[in-house]
């Protein structure tokens, strides 16, 4: 692969990361956030991939193959099966309404989460300079797409009333958060993406058992309700 | 030469040695094996420090020990004094608590006998001889926090058998994690100042440091170590932490491991910093004279046994810093002569102090043991039922009261010998402080007196006035046994205190006033080569013995002379017999001294009276509370507790309990931090 072919694909790549992560701020129906986070893993991998020819490291090739299929395959799998959990169970009880599968009121609106998101991005790039400046390679001048994802998947936890829309977010956060290790050092040791997908798989199913327990208990999963548990 | 590591790594082994054995091994061998490890640490420590007074010097570096800094230690004469003396203590207590936890008695073994405690106490002793043989910050750090933890969890060893132990644990918690801080905050800019963190960098170093700094680094280290001494203001760990442990562990505390706050001192402020300002030591000297007569007037005002103790150890710690406060002065002002004998004098005290106070706190955890009470109020009596531990107890507090035979007296008799010819040293703030530290002296020593007094007669003699009491059965063998190494360790510093002479003179030298030989010992003398002064303690008790011999023959022989003498019931007032209630007790015995020191102690006092309820003449009951707290703590503690609990409270409001106020906290911190480095750099 040539260079400029790489750093074209890299760039792509990049931006399919990061434009999904915006989308889940401006999107409410929960399944097509779920979406849009499984769509974020396949970019994900697509990095992974990237990197794994441009270095000739057949090992990155399987992390690329085990990220898709953990991100982009088994993770989204899980949230969907919880919310039509939560939805049926609504369905069940109140008699339809689109109360757990839409977001619809989150603690800052669509245009102004869309505004601090481009604001975050620029913040991300403003940090991640000093960095890029060290090695300017493709994959280290794409870095700085990590960050931003990463403060981005916070501002989702912060910002979102739904529990499954925070699990998102968290997952948002640690893809966000791949992303960076991968682009700064091209390409992780299988050992080490091997131990980080492992826990975020076990995160996820614990999230989600804990979710539908929290709508059985309480009927809702919206957790600004959930204000009795403080000191 | 190979006397010293050889004595540390065996210390060092039983110690360890000791926590796995405590753990697992069965209640019944327990309590023995532990025993004879513990006094394994301390003969063998013990002799390590003896080895090193005698002359002996030792370093050495083991780099992979511990990470990053490695592990650095050293011992020198100065450490050597503190390594006997807490060995000497620590084999005593030892061979004491096996008797404490193995010996059958009604009230049990209070929690020192359980896995934990056990485990806890050969590290707890290893600790206390480790700390002065450290020779870097990082390694006189750790240890210095490993003894501050497992004294701390010694004291919580009979958290359940009262719920005080608990609120005890959590104030010495608080307080020496306070001066942990501070002594961390100051050595760490002293070493960052000097550019090393070993001993020997930090000596090298001070040179280059600017007045202002030095100064911080002393005051710094200085309240952290006088905090470990018991030294007011923040004294008010001690008087707490040390009634409410276990005896064996209180003797441990006073006797060994608040002398390491003034090792510290000396260390950091002789050794390492080579002396400063007059303005470093009128502070220590504040801080010595002002604990040396608070504390004994608190003491006096106890009906506590073991508080009344605790307190009169803050008392002997405040004695010995006054000591070291004016050897610097001395020091500063160029006088080396008196500034020795003062340190000497200040070391020697050290040395005698521990030796009464382990024996006197063996002594009070005897009668605990025996009675399950400490209130001397309700004591009273125990000499014919426990007369071993009554001798015991007088011999102590013979050497507590500082006159002559007692140890006591002649370490203060040599500090009041530095200060009076300390006066020779010119200047107007010697002139002024010099006077009041030797009435400070002579009062503490004066209510000593009266305190001791109080504690034997109205605790061991008279009439029970408890059931307790009444009951109460001598302590098992070994209890005594370990009190009466104790209390041969107290008459030999009674009877020969010149064998320590040349031990002392090393000790001086090594904390950097070199030149001075300020005690010579003459084996049966305490001769001061500097100020031409003799003290012959044979020859003072042979003359005390000659005296009283005399005054009983002739008393006797004036009283045979007078054949007739007739039995006659005692005078009641037409009353009816005297009881128990009307003797007096440890409360009534210091009322006058609180009259004469109502200013300084504020007792509170409440009166009741309920009268009859036909008639306003008639009462019915009187009731009367007197309670003297501790003032000190009252102003000065309590509006920074106030303080910090309302800030607490405010506080509260952070957490209203959203999940997403709190993400939004790490949110805006994480943005902040990122928008400060753009900005920033």
């Amino acid at each position: 692969m040539s260079e400029s072919l790489f750093s074209q694909l890299l760039n792509l790549a990049c931006g399919a990361f990061l434009l999904a992560a915006v989308v889940v701020l401006w999107r409410r129906e929960l399944a097509a956030i779920v979406r849009l986070f499984a769509l974020q893993g396949l970019a994900l991998a697509a990095i992974a991939l990237l990197l794994g020819l441009h270095e000739d490291r057949w090992d990155l090739l399987v992390v690329a193959a085990g990220i898709g299929a953990l991100r982009a395959g088994l993770l989204p799998y899980l949230i969907r099966r919880a919310l039509a959990v939560l939805v049926a169970g609504q369905d069940g009880g109140h008699g339809g309404g689109h109360g757990e599968a839409r977001e619809t009121q989150p603690l800052v609106n669509v245009a102004a989460s869309l505004l601090t998101a481009a604001a975050l991005t620029l913040l991300a790039y403003a940090v991640a300079r000093p960095l890029v400046e060290l090695d300017p390679t493709p994959a280290t001048r794409a870095l700085p797409v990590g960050l931003a994802v990463v403060l981005i998947g916070f501002f989702v936890l912060v910002t979102r009333r739904r529990a499954l829309a925070q699990v998102v977010g968290f997952l948002l956060l640690d893809n966000g958060i791949t992303a960076t290790a991968f682009l700064a050092t091209s390409g992780v040791p299988l050992i080490v993406e091997l131990g980080v997908s492992f826990d975020v798989l076990l995160a996820v199913l614990v999230l989600q058992l804990l979710t539908v327990r929290v709508r059985e208990a309480f009927g809702t999963t919206d957790i600004d309700d959930l204000r009795e548990l403080h000191d | 030469m190979s006397l010293i590591p050889a004595a540390l790594a065996t210390a060092t082994v039983l110690g360890v040695a000791g926590a796995p054995a405590g753990l697992v091994l069965p209640p019944r061998v327990r309590g023995w094996v532990v025993g004879v490890l513990t006094a394994g640490v301390g003969v063998a420590g013990g002799t390590a420090g003896v080895a090193a007074l005698g002359g002996s010097r030792w370093s050495a570096e083991v780099p992979g020990l511990l990470p990053l800094a490695g592990t650095h230690l050293a011992v020198d004469a100065l450490s050597g004094l503190f390594m006997a003396v807490a060995g000497a203590v620590v084999a005593a207590v030892a061979v004491y608590g096996i008797g404490y936890v193995t010996g059958h008695g009604s009230h049990g073994s209070y929690g020192l006998g359980s896995r934990g405690a056990q485990a806890v106490l050969p590290l707890f002793a290893l600790s206390l001889l480790l700390v002065p043989a450290a020779a870097s910050v990082s390694t006189f750090l750790l240890l210095w926090e490993l003894m501050a933890l497992t004294s701390l969890l010694l004291v919580l060893a009979e958290h359940r058998a009262r719920p005080a132990v608990l609120q005890a644990g959590v104030w010495y918690a608080v307080m020496t994690h306070l001066g942990l801080v501070l002594l961390l905050a100051g050595l760490s800019v002293y070493a960052a100042q000097a550019g090393g963190e070993t001993f020997a960098a930090l000596r090298a170093g001070t040179a280059g440091i600017s007045p202002t700094l030095r100064g911080l680094v002393f005051v710094l280290t200085a309240v952290a170590f006088t905090s470990k001494a018991g030294l007011v203001p923040l004294h008010a760990w001690l008087p707490r932490a040390h009634p409410e442990a276990p005896s064996a562990v209180s003797a441990l505390m006073s006797a060994a491991m608040v002398n390491l706050g003034v090792y510290g001192l000396v260390r950091v402020g002789f050794d390492l910093l080579g002396g400063g300002p007059a303005w470093w030591w009128l502070l220590v000297m504040a801080m010595g004279g002002l604990s040396a007569v608070y504390g004994i007037l608190q003491a006096a005002m106890a009906s506590d046994l073991k508080r009344l103790l605790a307190y009169s150890t803050s008392e002997n710690m405040g004695l010995v810093v006054l000591g070291v406060g004016a050897a610097g002065l001395f020091a500063h002002a160029g006088n080396d002569a008196p500034a020795g004998l003062a340190l000497a004098a200040a070391l020697l005290h050290v040395v005698n102090h521990s030796a009464f106070k382990a024996l006197l706190f063996g002594a009070a955890g005897s009668v605990l043991r025996a009675t399950g009470e400490r209130n001397l109020d309700l004591l009273g009596g125990l000499r014919a039922r426990m007369p071993v531990t009554a001798g015991l107890f007088a011999v102590g507090a013979l050497g507590a009261v500082a006159l002559p035979p007692g140890n006591g007296f002649i370490s203060e008799w040599l500090l009041l010998q530095s200060m009076i010819h300390g006066l020779e040293v010119p200047g107007v703030t010697t002139a002024i402080v010099l006077p009041l530290a030797v009435a400070v002296i002579a009062l503490s020593a004066g209510l000593a007196a009266a305190v001791f007094v109080k504690a034997l007669g109205v605790g061991f003699f008279a009439r029970p006035r408890g059931e307790p009491a009444t009951a109460a059965k001598e302590s098992p063998p070994l209890m005594l046994a370990g009190m009466g190494l104790l209390a041969a360790l107290c008459a030999a510093l009674a009877l020969v205190p010149g064998l320590l002479g040349g031990g002392l003179d090393r000790a001086v030298e090594a904390a950097g006033l070199t030149g001075t030989r300020p005690v010579a010992g003459g084996g049966l003398r305490v001769r001061l080569e500097e100020v031409s002064a003799t003290l012959s303690p044979l020859w003072v008790i042979a003359a005390l013995v000659v005296a009283l011999g005399s005054v009983m023959a002739t008393v006797n022989w004036a009283t045979r002379r007078r054949q007739r003498r007739t039995q006659a019931r005692l005078w009641d007032c037409g009353g009816g017999a005297p009881t128990p209630r009307m003797a007096y007790t440890a409360t009534s015995f210091a009322e006058p001294l609180q009259r004469v020191f109502d200013d300084v102690l504020a007792p509170e006092q409440d009166v009741d009276v309920t009268p009859v309820r036909e008639s306003a003449y008639l009462v019915e009951r009187v009731e009367f509370r007197n309670r003297v707290p501790d003032r000190i703590e009252h102003r000065l503690y309590q509006p920074v507790l106030d303080l910090l609990a309302a800030a607490g409270q405010s506080a509260r409001r952070l957490a209203g309990g959203s999940v997403h106020t709190y993400l939004g906290y790490g949110f805006v911190g994480l943005i902040t931090l990122l928008v400060v480095l753009v900005v920033g750099w």
